[in-house]
């Protein structure tokens, strides 16, 4: 393999300017009164110790906002986006403030619209198949509320318990069985949406076939709003699988796992789920919970198929036979509903286990083609070794979905100059191998600068032109990645 | 809290525990969760935010439930941060009357009992003088008057002796730790605690010298006084021999099972002038006593097999669960406590969706906090009706009285008993003495 020099990397990304936690300037009187008019004093904060609660989210750079606000309808948006224009006032969106690309940090202050009070369940139609929401409504929610029906809603990030529907229509959110499902935009039937001008518009329909003029939605739909505010939702839903099951396979060699992902998805199998964990992730976790996994083994899979049950009983043992073919050592099958949470619980805890070993834990989702998942995982493993780090990796490998994990610790100086050089690199092997830079978070302000390692200037352009026709003034989320 | 305790700067603002916090859920705003105050604190501890009665406020709109600390990903004791900066923001800002004299009440066993007997004059005056129309209107935090508990006649250590012996065999002997709840409120609690525990085969002792665990003095600041009560509880219990200490309130026992060793272990740290040969003893017995600390439904389920029940007892129909926050957080006890009441032969228990979900009572959070406690409430009513349930059960009395002080008694569709489950246990246990007592465990 061919490391690419770091400093050769570092010419090639945009530079970026250091984010202060400053406060900005107050919210004029005259237009806070006017704004006040429109959402009344409840619903409109100004105090320190309130905005201080608004300059974070998952990510680590932290903003003040000059005000938060949280509207309740398109028309309250409407308007405050009106004032915000005619005075030029900064508008971030924000929902439960979980994005891990700081897509919801105001970083050039201005005022944060927080949608989570927007949080009602409009429609639920199952003959037809959709479900019509408020953006603050929380994914989790619209499990539950669709669950009565047999239905469920694809797209889980990790944060589906309390992240809203309309964060993850602006980021466009993945999870775990987005791989046999789909992303969030491949659910978006249609959407209400406030302009940076007030305008209200409004594209798409309840149809899922509907090829009336572009398709702005999917435009929308990962705009970490930087076009737009969602104000309503149209959602495809679809029926719960009649049954599950769950596999947890180890290997003694990472690539043998890596390639049994590929040898199932090319079998014609499309598991619900396939999450592959490195050994240190592994050790970690059994550290952590004793759950009994195999200390040994350099790989594991997570395998979930879903669907009728005599389906998933004659997919079941073709995987078997494929992970067979490639030298798994044990292969373990859930045979009860509490067996397949304990496995899943081993999953999910990955993310805590890293989280109790340093302050900050970097984790980003690098996504390269199914087939290179073992090049990539070694990059990774060689890239945080020449740094002196340690990386756990963490794949949603069925769709080349990575996350490497970096345990660092932030106020640490000098080891966080070594981070920063490390997933330089990262990003860099990733777009050498035909990947790209975010396959679920976005890019925000954690990746805006490594654009150029997966588009020619002549794309980014084009983005900033569409953003300029959209947003003239830029009020719209301003500092991120356009 | 069992999770170890991490510094503060291990929060990684994924915002998983605002999913965990019941405040959040009903308020939707970001400065009324656990992440928020978690930011707080640190900017309050970095000097970079100044004390300031609106971050008191920010910091008290808990319930101090502890179910973000059971969530985290990191394992941050928010719990031990929260009540850290409670104290710090009551000494800069001073508690409300009404608080400050829960705290005078709570401090000292003999102002209790004088208080709980004043009040209950208070309440047979107020309910023969107060109209009707008016005893509806007026509430204690969400709660109308006249849905209030009754008071005991009499404190229930008063109306036991200190050491009740054992039906049948003895096969060993447990302390009791009543509680403030089930001494001047809830006797129905403590009787039937007695009942089932010496129904199994102990001797009970109640020591008559415990007084408040000293949680509420905690959650409001006052950690002078809750040191005081602690050291008189230690006193009390580590006075008897005997194989376990039994609770029917969890968050008292949270206090004995965590609170106090890390209570002690703070102020050792903190206070370096105190004869350390003293407070190392105490540190000792307070190990012990949470050594042997557990809650009467475990101790139930531990026990089950050697329960004798009436047979001829008629069933009791439909009967939901609450589980208090203490209860799943503390002492882990949810999915015990379910299988045990799926197993209770005369009754049908009907779970409701949100049985863990916090009913807002939270201490004094339903009367600080009166409109976010509603909405809590009116949630868990709605879902306890649709299971058509006669008997709602609980194991902690802040709950009890905040359920049933929000059922409409007037009202025949509504009217459900609010219960701990050892009344219906000891309810339904056959009465006479067993003949053939328990062989004792090695």
């Amino acid at each position: 393999m061919t490391q690419i020099k770091s400093t050769s990397i570092k010419s090639t990304l945009i530079k970026s300017t250091p984010i202060k936690n400053t406060n900005g300037n107050p919210i004029p009187a005259a237009i806070k009164e006017q704004l006040i008019q429109i959402v009344t004093q409840k619903r409109y904060l100004d105090q320190v110790e309130e905005l201080a609660c608004y300059a974070y989210d998952a990510f680590w750079e932290e903003a003040m906002p000059d005000a938060v606000i949280f509207p309740k309808t398109a028309e309250e948006v409407s308007r405050i986006l009106k004032i915000a224009s005619l005075h030029k006032i900064p508008i971030t969106g924000r929902g439960a403030g979980t994005s891990l690309c700081s897509a919801s940090v105001p970083v050039k202050h201005g005022i944060v619209l927080c949608f989570s009070k927007m949080d009602k369940i409009i429609e639920i139609n199952t003959r037809d198949r959709y479900i019509i929401v408020q953006p603050g409504v929380i994914n989790g929610d619209v499990q539950k509320a669709l669950a009565p029906f047999g239905f469920f809603y694809p797209p889980d990030p990790g944060s589906m318990n309390i992240a809203t529907i309309g964060g993850n229509i602006a980021q466009n959110a993945g999870g775990p069985r987005c791989l046999k499902y789909g992303v969030t935009m491949d659910y978006v039937l249609g959407m209400e949406v406030v302009l940076a001008s007030g305008e209200i518009v409004g594209f798409g329909s309840r149809n899922v076939k509907d090829v009336t003029g572009y398709k702005l939605s999917s435009l929308f739909c990962g705009s970490e709003g930087t076009l737009g505010l969602v104000t309503q939702a149209i959602l495809k839903v679809v029926p719960l699988p009649e049954t599950a099951k769950t596999l947890m396979v180890t290997f003694k060699d990472l690539d043998d796992s890596a390639n049994a992902v590929s040898d199932i998805i090319g079998s014609g199998i499309l598991p619900a789920a396939m999450e592959l964990m490195d050994k240190f992730t592994l050790n970690a976790i059994e550290d952590s919970f004793g759950l009994g996994l195999d200390r040994e083994a350099e790989g594991s899979l997570l395998i979930e198929i879903d669907g009728i049950k005599e389906a998933c009983e004659k997919e079941m043992g073709k995987i078997i036979e494929k992970l067979k073919e490639n030298n798994a050592v044990h292969i373990q099958e859930s045979t009860n509903d509490a067996d397949r949470e304990r496995l899943w619980t081993a999953r999910r805890s990955a993310y805590g286990v890293f989280a109790k070993m340093a302050p900050n834990i970097v984790s980003e989702d690098v996504t390269v083609p199914v087939s290179q998942v073992p090049e990539m995982t070694r990059r990774i493993k060689q890239i945080a070794k020449h740094y002196g780090l340690t990386a756990g990796v963490l794949a949603h490998a069925g769709d080349g979905n990575m996350h490497p994990m970096i345990p660092a610790d932030k106020s640490n100086e000098e080891e966080w100059a070594r981070v920063e050089k490390a997933f330089d690199e990262i990003f860099a092997a990733a777009a050498d191998l035909g990947g790209t830079l975010s396959g679920e978070h976005g890019i925000g302000l954690a990746k805006a600068r490594y654009l150029p390692l997966v588009m020619n200037q002549d794309s980014i352009n084009l983005m900033a032109r569409i953003k300029q026709a959209i947003d003239p003034d830029n009020i719209l989320n301003p500092g991120k990645f356009v | 809290m069992s999770t170890p305790i991490k510094p503060l700067k291990n929060c990684g603002k994924c915002g998983l525990c605002l999913s965990a916090c019941p405040v959040y859920k009903v308020l939707k705003e970001e400065q009324a969760s656990p992440r928020a105050r978690l930011q707080l604190i640190k900017a309050f501890e970095n000097n970079t935010l100044k004390s300031s009665a609106l971050l008191k406020e920010i910091i008290s709109k808990c319930l101090m439930c502890g179910s973000c600390a059971v969530a985290c990903p990191s394992g941050i004791n928010h719990y031990e941060k929260f009540m850290d900066m409670r104290e710090k923001m009551v000494k800069d800002f001073g508690e409300t009357p009404a608080i400050r004299s829960l705290i005078y009440l709570l401090a000292r066993e003999s102002r209790i009992r004088r208080g709980a007997g004043m009040a209950r004059l208070g309440q047979k005056l107020v309910q023969k003088l107060t109209p009707t129309w008016l005893a509806n209107k007026y509430c204690l935090g969400n709660i109308p008057l006249k849905q209030l508990p009754q008071l005991n006649l009499l404190p229930f250590r008063k109306t036991v002796a200190t050491t009740t012996p054992a039906q049948g065999t003895q096969r060993g002997s447990l302390v009791y730790f009543t509680g403030c709840a089930t001494n001047y409120m809830y006797a129905d609690t403590g009787i039937s605690m007695v009942g089932i525990l010496t129904h199994l085969g102990y001797e009970v002792i109640i020591p008559s010298d415990q007084t408040c665990c000293g949680i509420p003095l905690m959650f409001h600041g006052a950690v002078d006084e809750a040191v005081k009560n602690m050291i008189t509880n230690i006193e009390a219990l580590g006075a008897h021999e005997c194989d376990g200490i039994l609770v029917d309130c969890t968050t008292c026992g949270a206090a004995l099972k965590d609170e106090y060793p890390a209570l002690i272990k703070k102020r050792m740290a903190q206070d370096p002038q105190n004869p350390p040969e003293s407070w190392k003893k105490l540190a000792s017995a307070a190990q012990k006593i949470a050594d042997k600390t557990t809650d009467i439904l475990s101790f139930i389920v531990a026990h089950k097999q050697d329960l004798v029940f009436d047979k001829t007892n008629p069933n009791l129909g439909n009967i939901a669960y609450h589980a208090p926050c203490h209860s799943r957080n503390s002492f882990n006890t949810l999915a015990l406590v379910q299988s045990l009441l799926k197993e209770l032969p005369f009754m049908n228990y009907t779970p409701t969706l949100d049985e863990a979900e916090c009913c807002g009572g939270g201490g004094t959070f339903f009367y600080e906090h009166p409109k976010i406690a509603k909405k809590m409430m009116d949630k868990k009513i709605h879902h306890v009706k649709a299971v058509k349930a006669k008997i709602w059960l609980t194991d902690c009395p802040v709950c009890r009285i905040n359920l049933a002080g929000n059922i409409d008694k007037t009202s025949e569709t509504e009217d459900i008993q609010v219960l701990h489950p050892v009344t219906l246990i000891h309810d339904a246990l056959k009465k006479e003495p067993v003949k053939e007592g328990p062989v004792k465990k090695s």
